[in-house]
């Protein structure tokens, strides 16, 4: 009986007074989708360095002289490092299997065979972290292993990686300030667009307490239009972003040349509930939240 | 009923606005506060309303000390009390059946209790005719003939009024304060704070004087003497 009074006056509040239910709703659509943006892109982002991190490795290649029990000497012995996630054995048929398949269709394809192959054994090292790839190189470098080695494919690469280990690390970073930031300054607009509305009615709650109405009657109302602000917000919010992962990513993919829109579909599709889901929850805390927050200061006596 | 004991309210500038006030008001009184702007009057009114609390002494009202109510209590005693304004206070976009029955749904009254009362105090105040229009239709004496009723609309034992003619003419304002001495006839406390001497001359009641926060005289049937 009284939850339904209550429940009605927040509801008629909405609708008189539409033109700012309308503002804060919207500013609260535009909130959601920068959050849920910013967050589908920082995931975007550290998916693809963690991709690129994990094709960074060392390749160790041996001298056809060194004693295949010396190989697997060192490597068991680099396995056994903390810092190293795999260590894989490539023979030379292996190698030629490999080689093969890159060349396919040229020529040079058939210039070695079985019989007549110079690519040497190799090792693939695998960091755990590619920062740690630096430390395992010189680890292989010691003079004791020198006999053995044609040749470490780290040390020509080795700009080349610690420039991407910085390039990847920088862009998630980056990634993360900027999502924050953006939570605050929308958290913000939203904060104060609601505090607008319950300015615009301070007489109305001032009456309301004049004539002796609880603070939990005085407050539900306020907090059914913070709901409502979240609840529709959500999904004006997930309609466009859906939207814009359609339309934009395949523009993003002409510019940046790499596979974001199939990144950012299939995670769309694959986590809808859970983005429409989060999307509720962050929306409807932040109208709740700021609604409390505001009308705070009219309740006191 | 109201025992205002050694009320005493001083700002945090050290301006004291009420200085040791003692007043002691029966069942079925109406008792005009008077002085001039500044005297303490609107700060007797809000602390008898429990919009702000005393620097010390206490107000017991029918035995109870309001200056130490509870937030959560706070709602339940504004119900005993009906408070009229000067500037009504009425909701711009509600008409003055709803203002009225606004009173009752937010204090959790059942639809047919409103159902019933609200129509006979519009009736009393002599606005039911007028009960669709919304407060901007209507002149000032009957928006405030529609405050007292939405005052009214609780039942209070005590009705407090603060310069309820402050923005009425010399015949509306006549015909707030027959209505407010009509219902103190049913056996309400009216206390009236106002500064209009005409009025207060001719309510011949009980007339306390207040100046520079301190009673300066409180006479039976008096006249508006400064």
């Amino acid at each position: 009986m009284l939850y339904k009074r209550v429940l009605k006056l927040g509801l008629t509040n909405f609708w008189r007074n539409r033109w700012l239910s309308l503002a804060a709703t919207l500013v609260m659509t535009l909130t959601l989708i920068i959050i849920s943006t910013f967050a589908i892109m920082t995931l975007v982002i550290s998916k693809t360095t963690d991709s690129i991190r994990d094709k960074m490795d060392i390749s160790v290649y041996f001298n056809d002289t060194a004693d295949i029990s010396q190989i697997i000497d060192l490597q068991n012995k680099i396995a056994s490092r903390s810092d190293v996630k795999e260590v894989k054995y490539v023979s030379k048929e292996e190698a030629l299997v490999i080689f093969q398949g890159q060349q396919q269709g040229k020529k040079v394809a058939n210039l070695i065979d079985a019989s007549n192959n110079p690519l040497p054994r190799s090792l693939e090292i695998k960091g755990t972290q590619p920062e740690y790839l630096d430390q395992i190189a010189q680890y292989i470098g010691q003079d004791q292993f020198k006999p053995l080695l044609h040749n470490v494919s780290y040390q020509e690469n080795k700009v080349v990686i610690q420039r991407l280990i910085g390039f990847t690390s920088f862009l998630k970073r980056m990634g993360w300030i900027a999502s924050i930031i953006f939570v605050l300054i929308s958290i913000l607009v939203i904060l104060n667009t609601i505090r607008l509305t319950i300015f615009t009615r301070k007489d109305e709650i001032e009456i309301m307490r004049l004539v002796g109405a609880s603070e939990t009657f005085i407050r539900v109302p306020f907090i059914v239009e913070g709901f409502l602000y979240g609840f529709i917000a959500t999904i004006l919010a997930t309609i466009l972003i859906r939207l814009g992962v359609v339309i934009i990513t395949p523009m993003m993919d002409q510019y940046l040349g790499i596979d974001l829109s199939y990144r950012m579909v299939s995670f769309f599709s694959a986590n809808f509930l859970l983005v429409v889901g989060l999307e509720l929850i962050i929306g409807i805390i932040i109208g709740i939240g700021c609604s409390l927050f505001s009308i705070r200061k009219y309740l006191k006596v | 009923m109201i025992d205002v004991v050694e009320i005493t309210k001083q700002f945090p500038n050290g301006l004291k606005a009420l200085d040791n006030v003692n007043l002691k008001i029966e069942k079925g009184e109406f008792v005009s506060i008077v002085g001039p702007s500044g005297a303490g009057k609107s700060t007797l009114i809000r602390m008898l309303i429990c919009e702000d609390k005393p620097t010390s002494g206490k107000i017991l009202v029918a035995g109870r000390d309001i200056t130490k109510l509870k937030p959560n209590e706070l709602p339940y005693y504004r119900r005993k009390v009906g408070v009229v304004f000067q500037d009504f206070k009425l909701l711009p976009q509600k008409t003055v059946y709803e203002n009225v029955s606004f009173a009752l749904e937010v204090c959790e009254a059942c639809d047919n209790d409103m159902l019933d009362k609200v129509p006979k105090i519009l009736d009393l105040v002599g606005m039911l005719k007028r009960k669709d229009n919304l407060p901007h239709e209507l002149s000032g004496g009957e928006r405030q003939r529609v405050s007292i009723a939405r005052a009214l609309v609780h039942s209070p034992k005590i009705l407090i009024a603060d310069e309820p003619t402050g923005n009425l003419d010399p015949v509306n304002s006549w015909e707030i304060i027959d209505l407010l001495e009509r219902i103190n006839k049913h056996g309400t406390i009216v206390i009236l704070a106002t500064h209009n001497k005409a009025i207060v001359d001719r309510i011949k009641k009980r007339v306390i004087l207040l100046k520079d926060g301190k009673v300066i005289s409180d006479r039976v049937k008096g006249g508006y003497v400064i």
